[in-house]
């Protein structure tokens, strides 16, 4: 039988790591698509223009599912807009290869394919996590990231096989992010927990190994450099940089006109 | 949302990656419509143009099926003096035959129904 407020069967401790996760998948997922969606009316043609902020908005889509299933675990009265907007920048728990700016075309499409690539390691490990509500999003989610990652792909392919400018950028791209990369998966401080109670199948050790062993082929056969061992993992998802901030001062300024507005 | 197809200046090289080329977006609204002209969408490529055409009309759960065909592959037959014949050809058209009942009849003798119109 399963309770009626979700989570309530959890130990406390679990509960807390559960919380802490839904916080940084959220995070990823709410930072990823407001950084996208900078393309908007900008992006290089306009059938790309309409794509790029398809995929951002689906992020965004993703990520107010994900503060849902916090908010109705952690049940403190906020809902998931309280929890997406009113935190200040330092309170976001978001990866560190986020913080990067957008930047040009081919730093947006390198750090949407690591992040897209690590993404869906993360969720085959919760697929048939033992907290029901989550398995049941994650199914869906993975459905819809699953286009993500044939978009991406095809974009790096391109972008890598052109020669000059593009391919220059793309590695470019790569050298300054690729330290970062691996931040997606960094060890949240209480996985133990997590992986002893069947929330996640795996831990953040296995997650990084498969996603590296995953992308690997693609990279060699693209001539692309790997990105290298994760740069502070233990400081993955804090202190926040300037670019973040910025966007942070973005995506937050409609909702402080107005916070009790509705649409 | 137009472009012709650059013309090659002469060089040995390969039609170069990345040029846009229009594609022509054929889409089926459900299971057993015909596949209808939906419109075009610029792509350096059919993998892209597939992905753009599920983009600009599929999003919106508004297809079941999409097709694009590169503009330049269509071959065309617009010749007025072939599509347009000066000679009376209307005994090749079907007016003034009247089918309803030779089509009854024949259903009577065959034991068949009328077919249901489809429902939309």
């Amino acid at each position: 039988m399963t309770s009626a407020v979700p989570g309530a069967d959890l130990l406390p401790a679990t509960r807390n790591a559960l919380a802490v996760m839904l916080l940084a998948i959220a995070d990823d997922e709410f930072v990823i698509g407001f950084s996208d969606s900078e393309w908007t009316g900008i992006a290089p043609i306009l059938e790309e223009d309409v794509a790029i902020s398809s995929l951002a908005q689906d992020e965004i889509g993703h990520a107010q599912a994900f503060y849902r299933l916090l908010a109705e675990l952690v049940d403190d009265g906020r809902d998931a807009d309280a929890i997406a907007f009113d935190r200040p920048p330092e309170g976001y728990y978001h990866a560190r290869l986020l913080d990067h700016p957008r930047g040009d075309w081919a730093q947006t499409i390198a750090r949407r394919y690591l992040f897209d690539t690590a993404e869906d390691v993360r969720m085959a490990a919760l697929e048939r996590s033992s907290y029901v509500p989550l398995a049941a999003l994650v199914t869906k989610v993975r459905r819809e990231e699953r286009y993500h990652l044939m978009h991406m792909a095809t974009w790096l392919e391109r972008l890598a096989l052109a020669r000059g400018e593009p391919r220059e950028r793309l590695i470019q791209a790569f050298e300054r992010i690729g330290p970062d990369a691996g931040t997606v998966l960094a060890p949240l401080p209480s996985e133990m927990a997590l992986v002893m109670s069947d929330i996640m199948a795996i831990d953040a050790a296995e997650m990084d190994a498969r996603w590296r062993a995953g992308i690997a082929p693609t990279f060699e056969r693209l001539r692309l450099p790997l990105p290298p061992p994760t740069r502070d993992p233990g400081d993955a998802r804090t202190g926040h940089s300037d670019a973040f901030r910025w966007l942070h001062g973005e995506f937050t300024s409609v909702r402080q006109i107005d916070p009790a507005a509705t649409w | 949302m137009t472009a012709t197809r650059p013309k090659s200046e002469g060089t040995s090289e390969p039609e170069s990656p990345g040029v846009l080329e229009p594609y022509e977006v054929f889409r089926q609204e459900k299971d057993g419509d015909p596949m209808r002209h939906g419109g075009s969408v610029l792509a350096p490529d059919p993998t892209l143009a597939v992905h753009y055409a599920r983009e600009l009309y599929g999003r919106r759960q508004e297809s079941v099926r999409l097709w694009v065909v590169r503009r330049s592959d269509i071959h065309d037959l617009d010749d007025p003096d072939l599509l347009q014949p000066p000679l009376d050809r209307s005994f090749k058209k079907p007016g003034g035959y009247v089918m309803r009942d030779k089509l009854e009849a024949a259903r009577k003798q065959a034991g068949t129904m009328k077919p249901k119109a489809k429902e939309r």
